[in-house]
């Protein structure tokens, strides 16, 4: 169902979106190509169906909208959520002729998307231990004087570290994968316990996605009331989330004004009136 | 009076608009995108090899920040460099790395919550309304506009960094940048909390007893009744209270999800009802 062609480009797509260490760097390569959404548009034109992937990767993005990375502890490297997942949920979905847009696709996307979010943990934790090396030799070679490795450390030898834990596994999951998904339907019944404990855990972890999300804008747990009002907003409200984001700029705003006049009365002498 | 020219800081720019994390490992992050970085203006401002060496020996010690917005620190230390090129003599070796090792965090802090935790988000989620059915539109409009935005941004304080020097700190530690933050952080809270609510939808299929006409009467609908969502939402409040509260790791509390998919599946209280 995929060539070894196809299966090359997709393992050359992933290591170019490898996540922080991508090798098209952060802002192209970890926060652009690297989102499910943008890799979907690579990943269809590799296989010949735009649309169909795109709506594929749809559920899967929502899982993972929120990844931070604070300090290179990555719990999900979207890298084989891409370019591993959105290929075979696709070929699921074809084998078994479903509507690339449908609940049957969606559900399946989601969960496969969990699933393979740990191949890529495993790749990026391989990719950073086997720079160590590169990054010795730096270090030796720097001691001699020897300013050009910055530019070989920092360029060409990471890409011996993206061949061997990036491009191999990725191009032999995907070409291998996609023929073997073919039989999933047999093998893996939809009302077998593990078949509803794959989707369940598919609906749960986008909570652990928004929860580290919210983990990085609360400081104090008082914050968490805007939390609970945004929430509100959107499932009793009804607001879109552009429509949220624009009550929480009120929020925002008089938070600010408040902060900036208390600071003006902390610092400044009582007779400047006129800003109160 | 030495000046480094627009060469030499566009080159430093670029290198580490590329190269802040290409060769990342946990010993030393972006150490090497940092002296890869500064390498070009080290080489214009001093004359010796003797002296280079000992310069690039400045940027030896560890770096880690949101690389994007820590593009700033880059501008900065430039400056710096340049400063101390001409013979300012308070600019040590001490001092260059005290400033970078005083903003890492805040900075880290900073882009987590507002760039990758707010921004990026924001625009996915506008993203995945222009994706409906598969349309392009989706990921042209988040290819663009993220690129665009986020250049431009780290261009900007780059060159900012490098005008301001060491008074750059005092424009974002500041009382108005630090009252600017949190405003736009209460902002991120609302958002993250429609977020939770329009892509988590966690829900149960425990039936409670039947009507008189043999309806089922769901757990599910009187839980909603109370609170729309308030399952979704005490998912994501006790993933959040895990990891801030009890420093559980993301992988951890990704894994009790796994573990509770399993045991509620088991008992009835999840079952996804999905059919091929």
């Amino acid at each position: 169902m995929i060539s070894w062609v196809q299966a090359g480009l997709l393992a050359l797509m992933g290591v170019l979106a490898a996540s922080t260490i991508a090798a098209l760097g952060t802002s192209i390569g970890n926060y652009t190509l690297n989102r499910p959404l943008i890799a979907s548009l690579f990943v269809g034109l590799i296989l010949g169906d735009v649309e169909g992937c795109i709506q594929i990767a749809v559920p899967m993005q929502i899982i993972y909208i929120a990844l931070v990375t604070p300090g290179g502890t990555v719990a999900a490297d979207l890298r084989a959520v891409s370019y591993i997942g959105i290929p075979l949920a696709w070929a699921m979905a074809k084998s078994q002729g479903w509507d690339m847009g449908g609940s049957e696709a969606s559900a399946f996307a989601g969960a496969i998307g969990a699933a393979v979010g740990t191949v890529g943990t495993v790749q990026f934790y391989g990719t950073a231990m086997m720079n160590l090396i590169w990054q010795h030799i730096g270090w030796a070679r720097l001691d001699k004087g020897d300013f050009k490795i910055l530019g070989k450390v920092e360029v060409v030898l990471p890409l011996i570290s993206h061949f061997v834990i990036s491009f191999l596994p990725v191009m032999f999951i995907v070409y291998y994968g996609a023929d073997a998904i073919a039989d999933f339907k047999e093998a893996l019944p939809m009302d077998s316990w593990y078949m509803k404990s794959l989707f369940t855990v598919g609906s749960l972890l986008p909570a652990v996605g928004i929860a580290i999300l919210l983990k990085s804008v609360v400081t104090k747990t008082s914050d968490l009331v805007y939390f609970a009002a945004g929430f509100a907003l959107a499932k009793s409200m009804g607001l879109t989330l552009l429509a949220a984001t624009a009550v929480g700029g009120v929020f925002a705003l008089i938070n600010y004004q408040i902060t900036m006049v208390k600071a003006k009365a902390g610092t400044v002498a009582v007779d400047d009136e006129e800003d109160i | 009076m030495k000046k480094i020219s627009k060469k030499s800081l566009n080159s430093s720019f670029w290198r580490w608009y590329y190269g802040n994390l290409t060769c990342f490992s946990h010993e030393h992050m972006q150490t090497f995108g940092y002296m890869w970085s500064m390498l070009p203006i080290i080489q214009e401002l001093y004359e010796t090899k003797e002296e280079q060496q000992q310069k690039l020996q400045t940027y030896y010690p560890f770096f880690n920040t949101e690389p994007q917005i820590g593009a700033i620190v880059v501008g900065i230390t430039a400056g710096l460099e340049e400063a101390r090129a001409n013979g300012a003599e308070e600019i040590d070796d001490e001092m260059i790395n005290g400033i970078r090792a005083g903003l890492m965090g805040p900075l880290a802090g900073i882009g987590d919550s507002l760039i990758v935790g707010t921004y990026i988000p924001v625009l996915l989620g506008i993203a995945l309304g222009f994706a409906e059915g598969g349309s392009v539109l989706g990921p042209l409009f988040y290819i663009v506009v993220w690129n665009v935005t986020i250049l431009w941004f780290m261009r900007f304080i780059y060159f900012k960094g490098y005008e301001l020097g060491g008074s750059a700190v005092e424009v974002i530690v500041g009382e108005q940048a630090t009252a600017f933050r949190e405003s736009v952080i209460v902002l991120g809270q609302v958002i993250v909390g429609a977020m939770a609510a329009s892509w988590v939808n966690i829900t149960t299929a425990i039936e409670l007893t039947k009507d008189g006409d043999g309806n089922p009467i769901l757990l599910q609908d009187k839980l909603d009744g109370a609170f729309p969502g308030i399952l979704t939402m005490l998912f994501v409040l006790g993933a959040w209270w895990l990891m801030a509260k009890k420093a559980v790791s993301p992988i951890k509390v990704m894994l009790l999800m796994v573990i509770l998919a399993f045991i509620g599946v088991f008992f009835g209280f999840f079952d996804p009802k999905l059919s091929y």
